[in-house]
């Protein structure tokens, strides 16, 4: 008997070491036949149980034997688009249902960020993601800049990306903004606001510039007044100026808003956010900030004057997305923003039909060209996309009224 | 008598065969001439490592108008390979290819020195062309060929797209210009300067003043290619 359950433990062991065991916990996928609901529920748990990282959510996730016995990163080195998506649907699902459990999950997403800063070492930057290991891990050398991986020096037995982009800052004040807005308690509303005083801080103490463990400006981190940047940026330091001083009430913020408005005319240049022409210079992806950001900046600003140049950059970009074919994830959430921010009725039924069809991913096997001491090796291996989008559009047409619950 | 001092003459003061009527050498093709002499180097605006602004000193040298395309490249090195229909596009290299190929082709990568005064001659200018900025002064992106900035702006010595298109390989080691004062773990001579930034990246990074850094024998999986210069007999 006692041999028996020696054996049987012994078989646990070994099978719970395998990589193949715990390295998809969650397989079960939706149909596209499915209501909306029920594959929003199962994206999530897809998302929650495959990649979640210590909170941060991973982008796209490689799995054994190409991957790790937990998240890895993939091709998409980051997690704060994800993390930030996740964090916005959990905020808006608390505030629909008031289920203490989603607020719950929120907290440990908001958790998942801060410890983004804690890994750096320094207060106020922020890595795109991190890895627990006690090696370089092979996809570094491969899959994104091999130069800004570091070792953590507060947390041992870390390594993190650095070079956090513009697209990366957007996404903090947008889930974080968000989740002070209407998840977070008091503990965590406090938590929330020094995090973005911090970060933000240490960006205007250096005139502007998000700056790296080098001390140089990151490649994507310009929002400086004194050096040529893009119309997006501007408006994505006006929105993270606004957020931050309605969150930690400090007039710092407020004084820089209006300095860099007043001064450097940014409300003028953030107008030009929106590539229009020539049209292969449209960027669905820059939409993707441009559209948070004025879902941040234009529910705070009340100064009329202001108001009408950020409804115009608003116009500009619904001139295209109008238009869209609803091949890219994001395409359904622009029409919402649009109708939440403009308050005309836009969902026609077609659209509220994308709405229905809406679909995360599917897992697939691909050959991975793996570095070694000895040249490259060919593994084949799952990997898996993130839905993050999906629930966020979910929960947010739930909060603003746009998605029925029997869907 | 008259006619043959005349002649004379003509033969003593007529341009030689790399040598323009102004006293300028004619450059070689393909190249544009920068004349020996000071210039405003570095920036008070920029990242620390591009302080002080100094006035730095080069000597004459011809240096590329456009940044040498794949196709250039295939001649020197039989076994490289591009996507079809990208001939004109600049070459994306390791600084030990973009080296070898300028010794092949009698040239050298040009300096820090070098590259940033053909970029923006002797007035101090932020960009090539001047001191603002617009999409159309650039190559939009790593699908288009290179020259095909909207607008072509030219430096002020006649180079294009040393704002832009890919990042440049220069020859300098990454090391702090005299009386920078702050310190950087990465100066020394582990990686190469590259320039002129690339529009994958942001904007102020194709100001004529940024550095950047890369060990020579990678990419680091940046866009960088290079241009070459020649010396001047």
């Amino acid at each position: 008997m006692f041999k028996s359950i020696l054996a049987s433990l012994f078989v646990f062991l070994i099978l719970s070491f395998s990589d193949s065991v715990f390295a998809q916990k969650v397989n079960d996928f939706p149909q596209k036949t499915d209501p909306l609901h029920i594959k929003v529920d199962m994206y999530d748990k897809l998302i929650r149980g495959n990649h979640w990282n210590e909170g941060t959510i991973m982008q796209h996730v490689i799995f054994p034997p190409a991957g790790l016995d937990r998240p890895i990163v993939g091709s998409q080195a980051d997690c704060l688009d994800p993390t930030s998506e996740m964090l916005a649907a959990y905020s808006h699902k608390y505030f629909v249902t008031k289920d203490p459990n989603a607020r719950k999950i929120a907290n440990q997403i908001f958790e998942g960020i801060l410890k983004l800063e804690k890994v750096t070492g320094v207060p106020g930057l922020v890595a795109r993601s991190f890895n627990k290991t006690d090696k370089p891990l092979w996809h570094e050398k491969v899959l994104w800049y091999p130069m800004e991986w570091h070792w953590s020096t507060s947390i041992p037995g870390y390594r993190w990306l650095g070079d956090l982009s513009a697209d990366k800052f957007t996404s903090i004040f947008y889930g974080v903004g968000t989740f002070w807005e209407f998840c977070a308690d008091e503990k965590y509303k406090q938590k929330a606001a020094n995090l973005l005083d911090r970060f933000l801080g240490r960006i205007i103490d250096n005139n502007f510039k998000l700056t790296d463990l080098d001390g140089k400006m990151t490649l994507w981190g310009n929002f400086c007044p004194d050096l040529p940047h893009q119309a997006l940026n501007s408006l994505e330091m006006l929105m993270a100026l606004k957020v931050t001083h309605r969150i930690t009430g400090k007039e710092r913020y407020n004084a820089a808003y209006h300095m860099l408005i007043d001064r450097y005319h940014y409300d003028d240049h953030q107008l030009r956010s929106k590539i229009i022409w020539p049209e292969e210079w449209r960027n669905k992806g820059d939409d993707y900030h441009a559209a948070r950001s004025l879902y941040m900046l234009m529910r705070l600003e009340h100064d009329r004057s202001l108001m009408i140049k950020y409804k115009m950059n608003l116009n500009r970009h619904w001139y295209v997305w109008q238009n869209h074919d609803f091949s890219f994830e994001d395409d359904i959430w622009f029409i919402m923003v649009y109708q939440v921010l403009s308050g005309e009725n836009v969902l026609t039924d077609e659209r509220k039909q994308v709405i229905k069809n809406m679909w995360g991913f599917e897992r697939r096997s691909k050959e991975f060209k793996i570095p070694t001491e000895a040249g490259f090796k060919i593994v084949e291996s799952e990997e898996e996309g993130i839905a993050a989008a999906m629930v966020r559009n979910y929960w947010f047409g739930r909060h603003f009224g746009m998605i029925d619950p029997a869907w | 008598m008259k006619t043959l001092l005349f002649i004379m003459y003509l033969c003593l003061t007529a341009p030689s065969a790399n040598e323009k009527v102004n006293g300028e050498p004619e450059p070689p093709q393909g190249m544009v001439y920068v004349p020996a002499g000071d210039f405003i180097m570095g920036s008070t605006y920029g990242d620390p490592d591009e302080r002080p602004q100094h006035i730095a000193r080069t000597g004459a040298f011809f240096i590329d108008k456009y940044e040498v395309s794949n196709s250039e490249f295939a001649q020197f090195d039989a076994n490289f390979n591009f996507p079809q229909g990208r001939e004109e596009h600049p070459v994306i290299v390791i600084w030990e290819q973009a080296n070898a190929y300028a010794k092949w082709a009698g040239k050298r990568l040009p300096t820090e020195k070098e590259w940033e005064k053909a970029a923006r001659g002797t007035d101090g200018r932020i960009f090539p062309w001047g001191n603002t900025y617009d999409e159309t002064f650039v190559v939009w992106d790593l699908r288009h060929p290179r020259g095909s900035a909207i607008a072509k702006p030219e430096s002020p010595y006649g180079c294009f797209d040393m704002a832009g298109s890919v990042w440049e390989w220069t020859a300098d080691w990454y090391k702090p210009y005299p009386g920078n004062d702050v310190p950087m773990k990465e100066y020394g001579e582990r990686y190469k300067v590259m320039r002129g930034g690339s529009n994958f990246n942001n904007h102020s990074f194709i100001r004529t003043t940024h550095r950047y850094y890369v060990p020579p024998h990678t990419t680091a999986r940046y866009p960088v290619g290079f241009r070459c210069v020649k010396d001047i007999d």
